[in-house]
């Protein structure tokens, strides 16, 4: 991590007979390279550390910004874990994002490995194909929310005419409590470009030595693939999985346009399917005003996120010992 | 042996690509059609007729967002907040990522490892305090709200730094010795040295900010002041049932992003590898 620094060298003789000569930039440089990071500074404690802290605080009261923060002590937090009249939707909320992050996180992930290895094992026209598969994943989710909604209409949407094709019937995709994960998943694997390329980085990466070694050794493709290009892929998996992970556990802008075109007022879709963790938080934050509970929310996730973090961390070095 | 199984792999990604793009092509082909061809039985990919069978694009979805929805505005909102905020936050990650990499001062380190930890909160953890931020300094329900609470990156100083660490030291020292100070040093050596990542630090951000859409919802209540995602989604409600001017105002939002990418897709590819797209 810390690699030479240009004035380090060369200023270790404080005076010496060839201090003019010497590249050092004289006393005032420590004044320069805060005033280099001042703006930077700034912004840090503004908007990254005093929130930080501020929401933590306000985690502790009952807030709704019109009146003064009033000191409530862990109420928030139990109210929010056990009182099911004042949060009725609180445990469902989580609910809804597990099982989100559960199947769209995987769906992801086949679907990234499977499009690298496919671009792998190509030349011609690879790059056009990342091209192409990388579409979805720079497109507004404000956009992304506006045409799925449109792609998944029970009436008009191209989703049900095309599966019409193989005698699928057509399903009411974004109505029906049921279908509304899998739907969000889809679109979640749509989007999985991102993934894709780092699993692309990752299988250039593997020496071709491995895979020569594997073939004289009589390795068919399949068991190739489970021996050599899998395990070899296990660090890339692995980031791919923690960060996807913390993401889809954070999922909110899209499920917001999918289900505030649909019924107007936001309620997270049919029978609070489609009801997400953050949604949930946003409703309280600032539909209700509640920002108190808001703050005991997002620090509830934070504690999640952190401990599930922890958990897949411990679970690889087991499995790599 | 190797042409026969080249086949089903480009079969397969053929298929791949086309979900990936068909979804783009039903949204242009529904936001050129006349309200009534939307509607039909077989879904088309192109704005045909739906009695006659026969082409007949037209522009008045468009027209129709531009002037009557206020996506013309939010255009115009959206090109200045990120006109305004790239290039200062470009600036000011820029200088932060130098001093970090090259000054040494007293608490230097710490003070990095500590912004780092900061970037470990989820952004979600920190909206609702950062909402309060803004709107004690002034800023609720105005583009200079969208533009000083993202003025920075610590990512982006993070990124910046390491390349900036990764420039031979010895150009500095010689321009050192020729007499130029840091700044003279900032300019004419480590910008033009480290053109490729400060332009994947400037589009990634474009991409990100341009399709925000969390922010601005959260900051803006006037309606004037909408960014192109925000006023997306408040057309996207207020026209439940007019598919075309939803599809007209989505294109609209995804077109330019598109283009970028096209353009820097090698750029925007390479550095997609160490950053993903966050802000």
């Amino acid at each position: 991590m810390a690699s030479p620094v240009l004035a380090d060298r060369p200023a270790a003789t404080p005076d010496g007979p060839g201090r003019r000569r010497r590249p050092g930039f004289g006393r005032r440089d420590h004044l320069v390279g805060w005033l280099l990071i001042t703006p930077a500074l700034i912004y840090f404690v503004a908007f990254l550390l005093y929130p930080a802290i501020a929401a933590l605080y306000y985690s502790f009261t009952d807030w709704n910004l019109r009146s003064a923060p009033n000191w409530v002590g862990l109420a928030n937090y139990t109210d929010l874990l056990f009182d099911d009249v004042k949060y009725p939707h609180f445990w469902k909320s989580v609910q809804v994002s597990l099982i989100y992050t559960v199947i769209a996180v995987p769906l992801t992930l086949v679907a990234a490995l499977g499009q690298a290895l496919l671009i792998n094992a190509i030349r011609r026209g690879s790059n056009l194909f990342r091209l192409l598969l990388f579409l979805p994943v720079v497109t507004a989710e404000a956009a992304v929310g506006a045409i799925w909604r449109w792609l998944y209409d029970p009436q008009y949407g191209l989703i049900n005419a095309v599966l019409g094709w193989f005698g699928i019937p057509p399903q009411n995709w974004l109505n029906n409590p049921d279908l509304v994960i899998p739907a969000l998943a889809f679109i979640a694997a749509w989007q999985c470009g991102i993934s894709m390329i780092i699993y692309l980085a990752g299988l250039k990466g593997i020496p071709l030595s491995l895979r020569e070694a594997a073939i004289i050794d009589g390795a068919g493709p399949v068991q190739r693939f489970r021996k050599v290009v899998l395990p070899m892929l296990r660090p890339t998996t692995f980031y791919l999985l923690v960060t996807g992970v913390i993401a889809a556990l954070q999922v909110f802008g899209l499920v917001y346009v999918i289900f505030s075109a649909a019924n107007k007022s936001v309620t997270g879709g049919p029978e609070q399917a489609g009801l997400t963790y953050v949604l949930h938080l946003y409703l309280f934050a600032f539909r209700y005003d509640a920002m108190g509970a808001a703050c005991a929310m997002s620090f509830i996730l934070l504690v999640f996120i952190m401990i599930i973090t922890a958990l897949q961390f411990k679970f690889v070095k087991q499995e790599a010992a | 042996m190797k042409k026969v199984r080249l086949a089903p792999i480009y079969i397969a990604l053929i298929v791949l690509a086309a979900i990936s793009v068909v979804p783009f092509i039903w949204m242009l082909a529904t936001s050129f059609k006349h309200g009534p061809d939307v509607y039909t039985k077989v879904p088309s990919l192109l704005p045909l007729d739906r009695k006659t069978g026969e082409w007949s694009p037209t522009l008045e979805n468009y027209e129709y967002v531009f002037d009557l929805s206020g996506l013309g505005t939010a255009f115009v909102n959206s090109v200045w907040v990120c006109l305004i905020l790239i290039p200062a936050k470009l600036l000011i990650d820029a200088l932060a990522a130098y001093a970090f990499a090259r000054i040494p001062f007293p608490g230097r380190d710490k003070l990095f490892i500590l912004m780092l930890g900061g970037m470990m909160v989820p952004t979600i953890t920190l909206l609702v305090p950062r909402v309060f931020v803004t709107q004690e300094l002034g800023l609720f329900d105005s583009q200079w709200g969208l533009i000083v609470p993202n003025i920075a990156s610590v990512l982006d100083i993070f990124l910046l730094r390491q390349f900036f660490m990764s420039l031979p030291g010895e150009l500095e020292e010689a321009a050192r010795i020729d007499g130029a100070g840091r700044m003279q040093i900032f300019w004419r050596i480590i910008v033009p040295l480290s053109k490729p990542v400060l332009s994947v630090v400037t589009i990634t951000s474009f991409i990100f900010h341009w399709n925000d859409l969390v922010w601005p919802l959260v900051v803006l209540n006037d309606p004037e002041k909408y960014t192109l995602p925000l006023a997306l989604q408040q057309l996207a409600t207020a026209e439940a049932g007019r598919a075309y001017y939803i599809m007209a105002g989505a294109a609209v939002a995804v077109i330019p992003v598109i283009a970028v990418l096209l353009v820097f897709q090698r750029r925007i590819l390479q550095g997609i590898a160490f950053s993903g797209l966050k802000g």
